[in-house]
């Protein structure tokens, strides 16, 4: 792969950045992808994750299936804000 | 075979890393950080990342005083080049209401007493702070200077890499499962084995009640849920955390490093709810009353709700530092939405406890667990979300 592929879309990250922390120590997923900010884009990881996994896999020389599926967060689309506005109802919140 | 170390740590969420960082610098080195899954998992890479000393209580004004301080210290030093980075934007605390007003002038008082420069700014002037607030429904606003946030993310990552370059363990994906107290120490096991430890640290976040208890030890903690919302990025148009007291559940607005608009309001919530029961009207309820305040935040695009735990004590105080009858237990959690803020100055109290046998400020003896026993609480007012 070439390093200097982009491998998340929405954030710019790059093979080699993803090689780099691996080096440094970030052999776990779930801290590697928090690391490099990945998954925090629009389109929450559904692109990069599979590929981050892949080069985690082919780096530490293990199985693709023995490394932990990332949970995902909803919502599972972005929500415009004017969507949200519409809903009914105030809410009772409580006294900060 | 059992591991053995002088000092073991519960919990490698902020407070747990703090502490052995404390530890480190100082050059005692005879440490184990266990921690049930990954660095920063827990409430710390759930939180809003605000800073801030504009509090009502002396204990925390100057604690968190202190904390800014070392905060500073650390961005400046070897946490700084290694990415952690405090920003000092500031807080701004929003009134509506004459009443709010007058709360304010009082708790400025008390802060400025204490060194904090805290101030009220007419609304012309928080417009100047924050240029893209709507400032029509505002009579006032207290403005704290000395407050600002700093990513989770980065300050986990400076201290983990600080640790790991020292030779300091960090175990992760180790549950401590049973503790057992014996004459000489502590015996605890986990999920990857047995340690044996002759000075224990509780940082367990919310895990940390229960390990407590083992030990016959009530903490009367209540791990209560609060929910977040973050937006896409944008470029950066707010410096300080917002926050609307008059509104119920105070609704408060960050911008991270990142551009993404952090949301956050405090909704009628059961203790203990698992961190995975998300309410479906929550982004709503939370970005609603900000349209007041910015009213062009009907053009953001929600990216993710989620939610985290605030450890709660009675008094919205900590627990730190010794429990009496324990020999070599310290304990250091119940932040009650304050531990991010509060971790360099609660890793320095529970590292001064261990090392020099009692804390520098006097501030932090009245956050021993005995209040808590005793009821003898502390009373704080000015709780966000
Ligand atoms: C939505 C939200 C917003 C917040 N905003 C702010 C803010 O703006 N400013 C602020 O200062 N604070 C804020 N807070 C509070 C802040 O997040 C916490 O006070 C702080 O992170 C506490 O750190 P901790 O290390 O005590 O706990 P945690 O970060 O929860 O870490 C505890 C660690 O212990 C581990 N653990 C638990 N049980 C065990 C066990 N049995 N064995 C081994 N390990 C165990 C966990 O896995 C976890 O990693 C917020 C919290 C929430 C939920
Ligand atoms: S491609 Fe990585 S978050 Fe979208």
């Amino acid at each position: 792969m070439d390093k200097r592929a982009i491998v998340c879309r929405c954030l710019d990250i790059t093979v080699e950045d993803v090689e780099k922390a691996i080096e440094m120590g970030y052999t776990d997923f779930e801290s590697l992808r928090r690391y490099l900010g990945i998954g925090f884009g629009p389109c929450q990881g559904r692109h990069c994750y599979p590929i981050v996994l892949r080069i985690l896999a082919e780096k530490t020389g293990r199985k693709l299936e023995d490394l932990p599926a990332p949970r995902m967060r909803p919502p599972i689309i972005p929500i415009p804000a004017y969507i949200l506005a519409a809903a009914r109802g105030e809410g009772d919140g409580e006294e900060g | 075979m059992e591991k053995r170390a002088e000092v073991g740590i519960i919990g490698g969420g902020i407070i747990g890393l703090a502490t052995a960082y404390e530890l480190a610098s100082r050059g005692f080195r005879d440490l184990v950080v266990l921690t049930a899954s990954f660095p920063g998992d827990g409430s710390t890479f759930r939180c809003a990342s605000g800073i801030r000393a504009s509090f009502t209580t002396r204990e925390h004004i100057v604690l968190m005083r202190e904390s800014i301080r070392k905060w500073i210290e650390w961005t400046r030093g070897e946490l700084g080049r290694l990415g952690l980075r405090f920003m000092q934007k500031g807080y701004l605390w929003l009134a509506s209401t004459e009443e709010r007003v007058r709360a304010y002038e009082e708790s400025i008082r008390l802060q400025n007493k204490l060194g904090v420069p805290t101030r009220l700014v007419d609304p012309d002037e928080a417009k100047r702070i924050v240029p893209v607030l709507d400032t029509r429904h505002l009579v006032a606003a207290l403005h704290d200077p000395t407050a600002g946030k700093a990513s989770p993310f980065k300050t986990v990552h400076a201290l983990v890499m600080y640790l790991k370059s020292h030779g300091i363990p960090i175990h992760t994906y180790t549950r401590a499962e049973k503790i057992e107290e014996r004459e000489e120490g502590f015996r605890v096991e986990t999920s990857r084995g047995t340690y044996f430890f002759e000075k224990l640290v509780v940082a367990a976040g919310a895990g940390s009640p229960r390990l407590l208890s083992q030990l016959g030890i009530e903490t009367m903690i209540k791990n209560i849920p609060r929910h977040a919302i973050l937006t896409e990025h944008y470029k950066p148009v707010i410096g300080p955390l917002v926050v609307d007291p008059d509104t119920p559940g105070a609704p408060y607005i960050i911008q991270t490093g990142h551009g993404g608009f952090y949301i956050g309001r405090k909704i009628p919530e059961t203790p203990e709810t698992e961190p995975y029961s998300l309410k479906i009207d929550y982004p709503s309820l939370a970005i609603k009353p900000l349209l007041k305040w910015f009213p062009w935040l009907i053009n953001v695009t929600v990216l993710r709700h989620w939610m985290g735990h605030y450890v709660t004590t009675p008094d919205h105080h900590p627990i730190i530092g010794p429990v009496p009858g324990h020999r070599n237990l310290y304990v250091s959690t119940g932040y009650s939405g304050h531990g991010y803020m509060l971790s360099p100055a609660a890793a320095e109290i529970i590292a001064d406890y261990i090392l020099e046998g009692k804390p520098k400020w006097t501030e932090a003896y009245r956050l021993n667990i005995m209040r808590i026993w005793r009821g003898d609480y502390i009373h704080e007012t000015a709780i966000v979300g």
